[in-house]
């Protein structure tokens, strides 16, 4: 038996050096929520992550090297996140990805800049990009690009003058919710109603009375799928007939399956959503769903298109050089065209912001329907 | 205990405390915040130990204490202030709330105590998130600095390691004294027989006050340390779910045992980690693992030492008295 590790471990040091000869796999470290508080978020955010290191390695990899990633967890806290990123750091990875939790983010990404190694995160909270870290790249809008689209549609095609905030109070809701009233304080809109509620909470009566009680002329609903399901089944069982807008997770396509009837009406901005009328969105989706049985959320597409980051990112350079990749991406557009596993044509800037199509939709007879589509800015 | 057997057990001391020094040296920066956090997790868990093991009154609050002197290191750290202050403002603080906590275990007892911690654990989380003035609420505070000690900079790991194991040895040194000092002992009766302890002129009263004061500083102690080690705080690692982390190195490691807080914090602090190679499976491998341990010991990992060496003792005494006894019977 331990002759045959022996024999297996000079194989594998053997195998390795010819490897290396012809190009040693890539090595990438994901640390992500994969238990605790955030492990939706994270499950979704690795498994996505697995599905685009299989189709790469499976067309023969970056430049002749497959991709080989290590998942660590968090345990969806910080001190833990910490630790995980530390000991990835230490083993010198191309890439590191993840967190997904802003709070998480913030804690790694001093230790990720002092290494100089890339972290593509999952991170939303708008400071993130505001620290001037050079190291550090958003898979999505940050809350300080995709805020202000819903309050001008607020603003301009709802003509609201006064409106209830409803958030969930986590660094996720309360980062909306922060940059939001700074956009309606612009339109001078009103908040007549600022409600903070649980992750996880069921109940929304009383939340929704005081919507009632408020009579805004729009609500703006910032809560996760499932609590965005209840607050809407709410709102019609009280009769709350004033718009309802969201930002990606009021109008994703689970919220239309829990939420039935009460979702028809309510509208929103999305960015990254699997239920973007996008080809190959939907494509991902079946892949997604047909390897790991249910439909992801837009954590499981950020994982999907950090990895496609990475591969455009090398390819631009011609060789795995983990000092220049932060430069190269800085700056560097990726289209679909070219690059289909990226699925929109996106825009990184210097300060590792996103820049992509959006989407403003409604939901109409339990189907999401695309009334406006956002350009790219440039 | 012969001398030879305490000369053993300092030797033992001496090479123990010599590897945490010397080991550490060529360790990785994860290795070593690893070992910070052990030894910071010691502290917080020898504070719940006096007040659980000794004094016998149950606590789901120490995670709240934590949180306590975290943030009050944070708070006075980003502000320009050395953290030794803060380490002085966390301690009153965490000793007057720990204080006025213990009013209730003077009325109830046990898992009734422990719903009325359960609730401050609660109410100290809501404070962190929802005080945004002071604590910056859910966004947490960044940028936490290292201290400096006696002139040296502690922002590399190693020399934090040490800082964090210099803590630790004070506070081992100090809770040494306190067990083995008056207080020490009308902590134990207190435990024992709050009745007799009563009667033998103990102010039961008192004493299970400062058994929840003296606890909850230790409490903020760590939690001065745990600031700057992750040098980033939200209120989210301060939840009942470090309470009751805490309180489980407590009793893995052997409730009322002086090492017992160091065992359980290295099981409950490096053995996920020894376990993480299992992949997804690391976190039920680790609940299997000290579910398994309270059923073979329901007195912690101490307990099957004391259980042992109880056992030798007593074969010793019996074959002496067996000796003895054959002696009598052969006397003419």
């Amino acid at each position: 038996m331990r002759s045959g590790i022996f024999a297996g471990l000079l194989l594998a040091t053997v195998s390795a050096a010819t490897a290396l000869a012809q190009g040693a796999p890539i090595k990438l470290a994901d640390v992500a929520e994969l238990s605790g508080g955030g492990a939706t978020v994270g499950n979704n955010w690795k498994n996505g992550i697995d599905l685009a290191i299989e189709e790469i390695n499976a067309k023969g990899g970056v430049l002749g090297r497959k991709l080989e990633v290590t998942h660590a967890d968090s345990q969806s806290n910080p001190g833990v996140a910490r630790a995980q990123v530390q000991k990835a750091l230490d083993n010198e990875p191309y890439v590191l990805l993840g967190p997904g939790y802003s709070g998480s983010v913030k804690v790694t990404s001093p230790l990720a800049a002092e290494a100089g190694i890339t972290q593509i995160m999952g991170g939303e909270a708008a400071e993130l990009t505001q620290g001037g870290n050079k190291f550090l790249f958003r898979t999505s809008f940050g809350q300080q690009s995709s805020m202000p689209k819903v309050a001008k549609y607020i603003n301009d095609e709802l003509k609201a003058k006064s409106v209830a905030i409803v958030w969930v109070n986590n660094d996720f809701g309360k980062g909306g919710r922060d940059v939001i009233s700074k956009e309606f304080a612009k339109y001078n809109i009103k908040v007549a109603a600022d409600l903070s509620t649980e992750a996880g909470q069921a109940d929304f009566a009383a939340d929704v009375s005081k919507i009632k009680a408020a009579a805004p002329d729009a609500a703006f609903i910032y809560l996760n799928e499932e609590e965005s399901a209840r607050i809407l089944k709410e709102l019609k069982r009280q009769a709350v007939a004033v718009p309802l807008v969201g930002e990606t997770t009021l109008v994703g396509q689970k919220v239309v399956e829990l939420a039935g009837d009460a979702a028809n009406g309510a509208r929103g901005h999305v960015g990254l959503t699997t239920d973007a009328p996008v080809d190959l969105v939907k494509a991902f989706r079946e892949k997604f769903v047909k390897k790991y049985n249910y439909v992801p959320d837009h954590n499981g597409l950020k994982g999907y298109l950090a990895i496609y980051m990475v591969k455009a990112t090398t390819e631009k350079m011609g060789k795995v050089d983990a000092k220049k990749f932060a430069d190269t991406l800085h700056g560097l557009t990726i289209k679909a065209a070219s690059e289909p596993g990226i699925l929109m044509d996106v825009t990184f800037d210097e300060k590792g912001d996103i820049d992509r199509q959006g989407f403003l939709v409604e939901i109409v007879e339990g189907k999401q329907v695309v009334k406006q589509v956002l350009p790219k800015l440039n | 205990m012969t001398a030879i057997g305490k000369y053993w057990r300092i030797a033992l001391g001496v090479a123990v405390i010599a590897a945490l020094i010397i080991v550490p040296m060529n360790f990785n920066r994860y290795g070593l915040y690893i070992l910070s956090q052990w030894a910071v997790m010691t502290i917080a868990a020898m504070g719940l130990n006096l007040t659980l093991g000794y004094a016998g009154q149950v606590s789901l609050a120490q995670g709240a204490f934590v949180g306590i002197g975290a943030y009050a290191a944070a708070i006075m750290t980003t502000q320009g202030m050395p953290l030794i202050v803060a380490l002085g403002v966390a301690i009153v603080l965490c000793f007057a709330i720990g204080w006025i906590l213990g009013y209730p275990a003077l009325r109830v007892q046990h898992h009734y105590l422990a719903f009325v911690t359960l609730a401050f654990s609660t109410l100290a989380f809501l404070v962190f998130r929802n005080e945004d003035w002071l604590t910056k609420g859910i966004y947490g505070i960044s940028n936490i600095p290292r201290p400096n000690v006696l002139g040296f900079a502690t922002n590399r790991p190693l020399p934090f390691y040490y800082f964090c194991l210099g803590s630790l040895g004070i506070v081992s040194l100090v809770m040494w004294w306190l067990i083995r000092s008056p207080w020490g002992r009308a902590f134990v009766a207190l435990r024992e027989n709050p009745v007799r302890a009563l009667s033998l002129g103990i102010d039961t009263r008192r004493y299970t006050l400062m058994a929840f004061a003296i606890g909850s500083a230790l409490g903020g102690v760590a939690g001065t340390l745990y600031a700057p080690l992750t040098q980033y705080i939200d209120p989210v690692p301060f939840n009942l779910s470090l309470s009751l982390d805490l309180l489980m190195m407590v009793i893995v490691g052997g409730s009322g045992f002086f090492f017992g807080p160091f065992l359980g914090a290295m099981i409950a602090v490096l053995l996920p980690e020894w376990l993480r190679f299992t992949q997804g499976y690391y976190l039920m491998l680790y609940a299997v693992a000290v579910m398994l341990l309270l059923i073979y010991s329901p007195t912690g990992i101490l307990g099957i030492l004391d259980r042992y060496l109880t056992e030798r003792r007593t074969k010793a005494a019996s074959a002496l008295r067996a000796v003895a006894k054959s002696r009598l019977e052969t006397a003419p």
